[in-house]
């Protein structure tokens, strides 16, 4: 059941909040402090996570194995776009991006290359000279 | 009449060309996000904060654009529900019943122009609701104090899962969690660094922006991934003209709609499913005499319809007035008057007549500009939803990047949105609602603080959040709504059990 794993995910995580909690002191007359309204949540998610352990109630379906593949190959897309786009500059990670998203959602490859590369340059074009927003056009290792 | 001067003076500022051009623009854009599945009004005005920024808007501007927006969803949600059987948003769910039977039967045109009457008329009714209530509340706002906001938080946060959420518990265990979000950063009254495990780039916190494109955005394509797809929608073919016949069928069942979405809009945390859900109930019960609805009946398409941009116009009301949020979209928006140095609350309508005066107004032009896109131009929306997601989410994700770095030139926080993407969309797997979690973050530092504030007054004690008649009766509005949808949620179990679509 999901929801137990959910549930004792939310106990641990409450209960670390609250416990951690603990450190944060000010020393002057704050009638709250630092650490009471960390308390006043945290104490109830640890009672409604463990509610949750006792009384699970729904059971979540995952992705199977291929679309699990997917999302993983989604996620590092996505970490790899925010490192290197200030390397390696907009229109040439966007166009890797644009790509490769589009392709994990089983896109035709022409069109796919197309739409990339139309897509890439006309969003720098309209977000940086258009509107103004200082976008890197090619990136650092560029440069 | 005091309100009358200033809707005109309101008016002025709308007819500014810029502003005039953002009315359209934000009406069509959000026509056509209400109308593709997937991404519902939060996703899309989300996306779009970033825009604003890009454009240099001032906040009177911006928010007209995401007002427009908004609207405009609410208007676009049906279009999908009424041809194909998915809902645009959740709204919209409300809206499949009978719609899409009606659609079956070959009455796709009649449903189209009477629910995009029905929106008409509910989102019209709101703003003139907005107008003449939303002063009211302002004037009345002013004699709340700390223990006052705190109670009204408590009752956003118990009333945001309205009977849409699944599992009270679950619900509120998101707004926790959103809470615990916000307490990251240095404490602004002792400015103790909390939970920031060291590192100098959660000193701010979590910028609720960022985080909210995460949550909505990036959790969406990873919802995308998960199957196979299977080709694009298929979009039935045919004139899509309505007869203008059909337009007044249904006139009775708006305007009771309109009424009680209205009301459903107003509560803090409430929000536009609930004004849609409500709304198609009491007509099942007034009008269901022949046992048609759920079958194809006008009425049932009309009552949700107006139900639900009735509630987006409610909605408003208490973000404006009170700084508390009543919809998701609606915290969206409360996240960027924030971000633009704009403290909504009573003294809004005095510091700032300009802006809530000028949304107003162009409110009620944004409804005609709906009215005109929905009614006639109907067709070109249906031929947009043939676009293929494999184009359309990739250039979302790209866009809420730049958007994203666009405000903070961060890599950081570039890294935060993607790490909020994951725990959205594990939350939404575990049958999480996402909107308490924004509202939690969003609201977290004002809860503190009000909390902070009453006890500096009663000097620690905590019985001072108990003895305000304001609060009290807060108090008991809260139980009542809560008793309200734990006796709905007995009566429509099935309706809303397994929906699987993006909130408002």
């Amino acid at each position: 059941m999901t929801d137990r794993v959910a549930g004792l995910a939310f106990v641990l995580l409450a209960a670390g909040y609250v416990w951690l909690s603990a450190g944060y002191t000010a020393s002057f007359g704050d009638p709250l402090g630092p650490a009471i309204f960390p308390r006043v949540v945290g104490i109830p998610a640890v009672v409604l996570g463990l509610a949750l352990v006792i009384w699970p109630g729904h059971n979540a379906r995952w992705a199977g194995r291929d679309g699990m593949i997917r999302q993983a190959a989604a996620v590092a897309i996505l970490i790899g776009y925010a490192l290197l786009l200030e390397p390696l500059g907009f229109v040439p990670t966007s166009f890797a991006v644009l790509l490769g998203l589009s392709l994990l959602m089983q896109a035709p490859p022409v069109p796919a290359v197309l739409t990339a590369a139309v897509a890439a340059p006309a969003l720098y074009l309209l977000f940086d000279r258009v509107m103004g927003l200082p976008l890197p056009l090619l990136g650092t290792a560029f440069g | 009449m005091d309100t009358l001067s200033s809707l005109m003076a309101g008016f002025s500022v709308a007819i500014l060309p810029l502003n005039l051009a953002l009315i359209f623009g934000g009406c069509f854009l959000g026509t056509l996000i209400g109308a593709l599945p997937g991404i519902g009004p939060v996703n899309g005005v989300a996306i779009l904060i970033p825009l604003t920024f890009a454009l240099g808007l001032n906040p009177t501007s911006a928010m007209i654009l995401l007002s427009a927006i908004y609207y405009g969803c609410m208007y676009g949600g049906r279009i999908t529900a009424i041809l194909m059987n998915i809902p645009g948003d959740e709204p919209a769910l409300m809206t499949t019943l009978d719609g899409y039977p009606m659609a079956v039967k070959g009455q796709a045109a009649d449903a189209l122009a009477i629910s995009g009457m029905a929106s008409f008329v509910g989102a019209t009714l709101a703003t003139i609701g907005l107008t003449l209530f939303a002063p009211m509340l302002a004037k009345a706002a002013i004699h709340f104090g700390p223990a006052d906001y705190f109670a009204l938080y408590v009752m956003a946060f118990a009333t945001i899962g309205g009977i849409a959420g699944a599992d009270p518990r679950k619900t509120l265990l998101a707004a926790l969690l959103g809470l615990m979000l916000a307490t990251v950063g240095l404490d602004p009254a002792t400015g103790v660094a909390r939970y920031t495990f060291g590192s100098f780039n959660l000193y701010d916190g979590f910028d609720p922006i960022v985080a909210l494109v995460g949550l909505f955005a990036i959790s969406e394509i990873l919802f995308f991934l998960e199957e196979k797809l299977t080709g694009g929608p298929k979009v039935p073919k045919g004139n899509l003209l309505p007869r203008w016949r059909s337009l007044t069928i249904g006139m009775g069942a708006s305007l009771r709609g309109s009424v009680v979405g209205f009301v459903a809009g107003i509560l803090p945390g409430a929000g536009a499913s609930l004004g849609a859900v409500l709304s198609y109930g009491l007509e099942k019960r007034l009008s269901d005499k022949k046992g048609t609805f759920g079958k194809g009946d006008p009425r049932g398409v009309a009552a949700p319809e107006a139900g639900n941009n009735a509630a987006s116009g409610g909605a408003l009301i208490p973000m404006l007035t009170l700084g508390v949020p009543g919809s998701g979209t609606t915290a969206v928006m409360l996240a960027m008057l924030i971000s633009l140095n704009v403290q909504p609350g009573p003294l809004l309508f005095e510091r700032n007549p300009d802006l809530v005066w000028g949304l107003v107004a162009s409110l009620y032009l944004a409804n005609l500009v709906l009215l005109v896109l929905n009614l006639p131009l109907i067709g070109l929306f249906t031929r947009m939803l043939a676009m293929p997601v494999w184009a359309l989410m990739p250039l979302v994700v790209v866009i809420s990047f730049l958007g994203v770095y666009a405000i903070t030139h961060a890599v950081f926080d570039l890294l935060i949105m993607v790490g909020f993407g994951i725990l959205g969309y594990v939350l939404r797997k575990l049958d999480f609602s996402l909107i308490p979690v924004v509202l939690g973050l969003l609201l977290g530092m004002d809860m503190e603080n009000n909390l902070r504030r009453a006890l500096s007054i009663s000097g620690g004690d905590f019985m001072v959040l108990f003895e305000s008649r304001i609060a009290l009766v807060i108090y008991g509005v809260t139980l009542a709504f809560l008793s309200l949808s734990l006796w709905l949620s007995r009566r429509t179990p099935a309706l809303l059990a397994d929906s699987d679509v993006s909130e408002d």
